[in-house]
């Protein structure tokens, strides 16, 4: 009986195996790397109604974040600030800016296009609705802004500088330390190594981590990682 | 392959109570074993018919692969969607965005209005709940719980009406407008029976503009004996804390037919005392003796119950009065009792209020006969029960000198009112009596102004409608049960900009130019109700700021109470005392005030539609009610039976949504009505229950082809539901009408029952014991010891966990130290009211469903309402007369769960803190979990409910071509704390985990304070349990807050002895419902307590109902 598969089918199967490897684990690799939060978010920076900086605000003019997200430390949800909050200063400061028109026109009666109606900020940070995320659970214990935002202080458009995953959340509620403070530098974006020595006396705590460490002794910190912490 | 089949233990022999849920289990059908078996009703978990089968698995696939190709397009497309936070230019005061904000308002309602705190999200009211400083406060029921939603219901009336077309507001201006200018209008009023003090000085103000002004009060379902037994305007309001005796005359004082705070009642129906601080003491409760037809929830509650029909409650009062020795004012010519065994029940309640003379109570139903409460009062004086610190007291309403609704037909006739102004809720086109021939007197009216919230009848039949607002959306006042001035004040802007309140409306015809003014002013200016009710209240609390502050901040001003008065018994009026029994020819049929739509005006309220009948579990309509000894004399009692079996040979799978009633037709007064009937445990033979207030309106989809006819009167909520008994109801019969005949149809109509959805079965699910000593079962020390040992859990081995209670680091699994939750449940004082239910669907989320998926067991709500009926084997004295026994089960939050090891996705796990949790978002549907619930506590969305429409016929089957919801609104009022689950998802009960987790964070935040006013570096702060712990009994679910009797008790089980609950759970008539499967539950039940003379001849069969479902 005469061959049916000529020779060189004999590592057909192999080669097949191999190359649907590799395309598999191509797409694997292209799915991590383009589409999951780490890519898909971190980054997003839309452009906003008023190109607020937050470098001037913060860095240069020293503001308290609480002064704009006022409600911070007492609510779920971090406020924006209202048009009055920012015609507070700025029906004096910058006040021709034409950057400000928006505000103009929701807050300025006397201004030529003035409607009344609040001005529309473009979300960067974004937990899906079935994600319950507390801001006031988190300050109040000695989590900072900074830990999930990034250096807000620094940047000139708002952009997202973490991934805010679930995995991502759960890196930090599995080992907080390396993110607690004292309250007091919850909202210090310069917050390091050097400021440890303020809060103790304990030559063994050098950086932020091992002050970390210890707080959450103290604190008696113990973040929950079951899903109705976040989902309910 | 079939379901593995849990095999309960036999009950014990000897046992001499037998239990069950519905008829067809008391005759056990083998149906009813199958509906046992499954883990969601036949049917439920099928897509059975044609128009389903297009999702069946195979064209599911064909799409499936289609969508996928496609996929390819759109991926190119996936982009993140550009979201906005649009944040208020000036922001209100009190707001903070994310947070609740709560306020103090009240419902104003014929008893006394109910106090209530709302709940506020960024100015949208959500939800309700009691306002606990009140001094009338007495929790929520099911219509104060489920009038939220009234205000954001699709079908709200939200335009003006002329003769039922959409009219400018402008032309109804100018009618007012010319109205207010002729002070010699002949102008009638026409109010609900609510007594706000604003309105009765703006009655006297018209009456002092309008020279020809008359003013008239009615609504449907308030009878009125009472102000003519006592006086006008005079009310008797129960003191429950002081009575020792209640005597009900068919007067359902704990549902419908409130007479006061109720809670007090409740908190002697548990013999360790209202917070379960003290030693069990027979002595500390109350006893409750009920006379009435069928069972109600007070009849439930009954130590002793006595059933006979309504017109033979007269010849038992007069029983009564005669063993007391009463003179009455009335002559009592009523014949003796003839029945021996009711005449030795009289005997002994008569001695037993001797007893207690001063002490006791007699109660008569509002809709009972003149006799029946000129009988109680006489009862009630010569036992020296009335005046103050007594248990009843009498006070002075200011509705005196209002007309009736017979005195304003004969008014209008007479031509003396050519305008009526009608401002009571209910439908008087509809609903008064029918041979008051009300319409055509209502159509000889000049202009007739119709203010309501629904386009129903009068609305059409009206001049002018005007769309009103919701209380929640006006300045108003009202007085509660015994008269405290109580506030309204609006939570939110009327939602549609034509809706007036009733005060605006009243105060456009006293102002000098007319003009209508309402909601906001000009410039955000306040509506006059303000005004007007700011200068009521000077009269109260003075004219300061502060007063009226504090009124806003609380809700009422305190030391308002009506002035008490002493009503004499009358000796002027003479009562017709004597009527026949009913017999099997003449039949007596009951008007009864429903339990969902009260007199009709909640129809287009979906959460009360869909809340099962407390008694007889039926959802979306009414039934006549008969006792099976008259269904099976009417030939009708087979074919209910066989209601549930799978009707004639059709496929099980047709079962569910098929389920169909047989009709009767009943004819009264020269009246008939087809309507379907149930079979009713515990009701009097001979007598035919009719709940009112349905059959408003019908498109072309009805069922029994009544349709298109009023289809305008009602929304989609209401469109086709139930029959409308109104028409045979006569002025003369408005609560019962003797001489009523009734024979069986050939014609079935569809029955939307939940009583054998989710059905447990196992050993003493529901335990109950008595005060008094029993043969077999001891003392009251010794049943109350052996509670725990009911059922299997007397000789079950300890049950040994197969699983390890630790991690692999040998770390507890369930480990948070600060907080541990549990509830307990005391059946004592729980009466099934619904209240719990609603309260949960209007925290939680929870949608409805529509009757037709209720029928095939699809209801989503968290709490299910268990209501069993138990009859003693041996009872000698009325073998008809099952006790009723009410038990919400939802989710008892089990440690060793079986849900949770069977989900292959970990959508449901345990939290730290002893929660049973749900991820929605998690969720695959394999409804495993449900499978593996022994307590049928959980919950499938079949369709995505919240999204599609489940009222539009076959809406949900078409899936996303469906309807979406209907309306601007009915997303407002969603809890924004709790997921809105979609299709295919899993829920139950989590013990407002939303709320649990709102507590904790809040008390997190005290740990910034405490640092900032001890001024020292947060890091020499000491942080320990007491900073993290919430305070003791400092958090409260939806359905314990709401809870009139409060029989719901929550707490962290760490706080022990210090909260209620710790104290609760070391009760002895604290068990776990199922405890011998060792599940481990959080939620555990306190046996029922019930309180007999021993004296009575049915003592001996009361206080034994443990129910068993094998």
């Amino acid at each position: 009986m005469a061959n049916i598969f000529p020779r060189w089918s004999n590592f057909l199967p192999f080669k097949i195996a191999f190359c649907a490897g590799t395309a598999g684990a191509g797409v694997a690799l292209a799915f991590a790397y383009y589409a999951t939060p780490k890519a898909l978010v971190v980054g997003y920076q839309p452009s906003q109604p008023i190109p607020f900086s937050h470098k001037i605000h913060v860095d240069q003019l020293g503001l308290d974040c609480r002064y704009c997200h006022s409600f911070v430390d007492v609510a779920g949800h971090s406020n924006v600030p209202t048009g009055s909050t920012c015609w507070n200063c700025h029906q004096h400061v910058q006040r021709d800016s034409p950057k400000l028109a928006p505000l103009h026109r929701s807050m300025d009666v006397n201004y030529p296009g003035y409607d009344g109606k609040p001005i529309e900020w473009v979300r960067v940070h974004k937990a899906p609705d079935y994600v319950y995320f507390n801001h006031s659970a988190h300050v109040n214990r000695g989590i900072s802004c900074q830990s999930c935002h990034g250096d807000v202080n620094k940047m000139e458009v708002v952009y997202q500088a973490e991934s805010h995953s679930m995995g991502w959340c759960l890196e930090c509620h599995r080992a907080p330390e390396k993110n607690l403070r004292p309250l007091e530098e919850v909202y210090n974006f310069d917050y390091s190594d050097s400021d440890v020595s303020k809060y103790t006396d304990d030559a063994s705590v050098k950086t932020t981590q091992d002050l970390g460490l210890k707080l959450k002794e103290q604190f008696m910190v113990k973040p929950k990682v079951t899903c109705a912490t976040c989902h309910h | 392959m079939s379901k593995r089949i849990w095999h309960h233990p036999e009950v014990p022999a000897g046992e001499t109570t037998v239990a069950w849920r519905s008829a067809g289990q008391l005759e056990d059908t083998a149906e009813f074993r199958q509906w046992l078996d499954r883990e969601f009703p036949q049917g439920a978990a099928e897509l059975a018919n044609g128009e389903e089968s297009e999702g069946s698995r195979r064209s599911f696939l064909k799409l499936m692969g289609a969508s996928t190709a496609l996929a390819g397009f759109g991926m190119a497309a996936c982009r993140r969607p550009e979201g906005y936070i649009v944040p208020y230019t000036k922001a209100p005061e009190w707001v903070i965005p994310g947070n609740a904000t709560y306020y103090a308002s009240s419902m104003p309602r014929a008893q006394g209005a109910t106090p209530l705190v709302v709940t506020t999200f960024e100015g949208r009211p959500t939800h309700l709940a009691p306002n606990k400083l009140h001094p009338d406060v007495e929790g929520t029921d099911a219509f104060a719980q489920a009038s939220v939603l009234d205000l954001y219901s699709p079908s709200r009336s939200r335009k003006i009406l002329k003769k039922a077309q959409v009219a400018k507001r402008g032309d109804f201006e100018a009618v007012v407008t010319s109205l207010a200018a002729d002070p010699a209008a002949k102008i009638g009023f026409l109010f609900g029976a609510d007594d706000s003090p604003t309105r009765a000085r703006l009655t006297k103000e018209l009456a002092a503009k309008f020279s020809a002004a008359k003013f008239y009060q009615y609504e449907a379902l308030t009878g009125d004996a009472a102000p003519t037994a006592l006086g006008d305007g005079v009310k008797l309001v129960a003191n429950y804390a002081k009575a020792d005796r209640i005597l009900s005359l068919d007067c359902d004082f704990a549902g419908t037919d409130s007479q006061g705070p109720v809670t007090s009642f409740f908190d002697r129906r548990k013999p360790e005392g209202k917070f379960y601080s003290e030693k069990p003491d027979a002595k500390k409760m109350n006893r409750l003796y009920a006379v009435e037809a069928a069972f109600t929830l007070t009849g439930g509650m009954a130590d002793h119950r006595l059933r006979v029909a309504p017109s033979q409650v007269n010849a038992v009062a007069a029983q009564v009065a005669r063993g007391l020795g009463v003179k009455a004012g009335v002559a009592i010519v009523s014949p003796e009792l003839a029945d021996a065994k009711q005449v030795a029940w009289v005997a002994g309640l008569v001695e037993d209020l001797k007893e207690h003379a001063g002490k006791s109570l007699v109660l008569a139903g509002s809709r009972q006969s003149l006799s029946v409460h000129l009988l109680a009062h006489a009862i009630n004086v010569a036992l020296g029960n009335i005046g103050e610190g007594k248990p009843l007291v009498a006070l002075q309403t200011e509705t005196k000198g209002l007309g009736s609704i017979a005195s304003l037909k004969t008014d209008i006739d007479a031509g003396a009112v050519e305008t009526l102004v009608v401002l009571t809720p209910s439908n008087p086109i509809h609903d008064a009596p029918a041979d008051l021939k009300f319409v055509e007197s209502f159509a000889k009216l000049k202009t007739s102004i119709h203010l309501g919230m629904r386009t129903d009848a009068t609305a059409h039949a009206a001049t002018w409608h005007v769309p009103s607002a919701h209380y929640l959306e006006s300045w108003g006042d009202a007085r509660s049960a015994r008269g405290t001035y109580t506030m309204v004040q609006p939570m939110i802007l009327p939602l549609y900009p034509e809706c007036v309140s009733e005060l605006e409306l009243l105060l456009a015809l006293l102002s000098e130019d007319g003009k209508l003014l309402s909601g906001e002013g000009a410039k955000g200016a306040a509506s006059p109700a303000y005004t007007a009710v700011r200068k009521t209240f000077a009269g109260f609390g003075g004219e300061g700021e502060t007063a009226w502050k504090q009124l806003l901040r609380d809700g009422f001003f305190a030391g308002s109470q009506y002035a008490s008065v002493t009503p004499a018994v009358r000796s002027d009026i003479s009562a017709p005392l004597v009527a026949t029994a009913p017999t099997k020819t003449s039949l007596e049929l009951i008007f009864a005030t429903d339990s969902s739509i009260f007199d009709g005006r909640w129809i287009d309220n979906g959460w009360l539609q869909e809340a099962p009948d407390p008694i007889s579990k039926l959802t979306w309509d009414n039934v006549a009610l008969v006792a099976p000894k008259t269904a099976k004399e009417l030939g009708v009692y087979d074919q209910i039976i066989a209601l549930e079996t799978p009707f004639g040979s059709r496929s099980p799978d047709d079962e569910a949504q098929n389920r169909t009633s047989p009709m009767i037709l009943v004819t009264v007064n020269g009246k008939s009505l087809e309507i379907p009937v149930l079979v009713s445990f515990g009701q009097a033979e001979n007598t035919l229950v009719i709940p009112l207030g349905y059959g408003q309106g019908f498109d072309e989809h009805d069922e029994l082809k009544r349709g298109p006819k009023n289809e305008c009167h009602v929304g989609l909520v209401g469109v086709n539901r139930g029959f409308d008994a109104y028409p045979l109801r006569t002025a003369a019969t408005s609560y019962f009408a003797t001489g009523a005949t009734a024979k069986p149809t050939s014609k079935r109509y569809s029955v939307s029952l939940t009583q054998e959805h989710h059905a447990m079965y196992g050993r003493a699910l529901a335990r109950e014991v008595s005060t008094m000593v029993d043969e077999q079962k001891g003392s009251f020390a010794a049943q109350l010891a052996n509670v725990p040992k009911q059922g299997n859990d007397a000789h079950a081995p300890p049950n040994i966990s197969l699983y390890k209670p630790t991690d692999r680091k040998d770390q507890p699994l369930i480990n948070d130290p600060l907080h541990q939750w549990g509830m307990s449940i005391d059946l004592s004082s729980c009466m099934g009211c619904n209240s719990c239910l609603v309260a949960c669907q209007s925290e939680n989320n929870i949608p409805i469903v529509g009757k037709k998926q209720v029928g095939m067991g699809r209801e989503m709500h968290w709490i299910r309402m268990d209501r069993y009926f138990a009859a003693q084997k041996d009872n000698t004295f009325d073998e008809d007369n099952p006790e009723m026994v009410p038990q919400p089960v939802a989710c008892v939050q089990c440690e060793s769960a079986p849900c949770e090891t069977v989900c292959p996705v970990n959508a449901t796990i345990h939290t730290e803190d002893g929660l049973n949790a749900m991820a929605y978002n998690r969720c695959i549907g394999t409804r495993y979990c449900a499978n593996n619930c022994p307590y049928k506590a959980r919950r499938f969305n079949y369709f995505d409910y919240n999204k599609r429409n489940p009222l539009i016929s076959h809406n949900l089957y078409k899936g996303p071509f469906g309807e979406k919801q209907t309306g601007e609104a009915p997303h407002l009022q969603k809890n924004p704390n709790v997921t809105v689950r979609m299709r295919g998802v899993m829920e139950k009960c989590t013990y407002c985990v939303q709320r649990l987790k709102d507590a904790v964070i809040r008390q997190k935040r005290g740990q910034k304070q405490e640092a900032l006013v001890a001024g020292k570096p947060s890091t020499e702060m000491k942080v320990d349990l007491h900073t993290l712990r919430i305070p003791v009994d400092s958090v409260k679910t939806a359905c314990q807050d709401a809870c009139p009797a409060g029989a719901i008790t929550f707490g962290n089980l760490f706080d022990e002895e210090k909260s209620v609950l710790g104290r609760s759970k070391k009760i002895e008539r604290n068990y776990d419902l199922l405890n011998y499967i060792g599940t481990r539950p959080r939620t555990s039940y306190l046996a029922r307590v019930k309180n007999p003379n021993p004296k009575m001849p049915d003592a001996k069969f009361v206080g034994k109902a443990t129910v068993h479902m094998v």
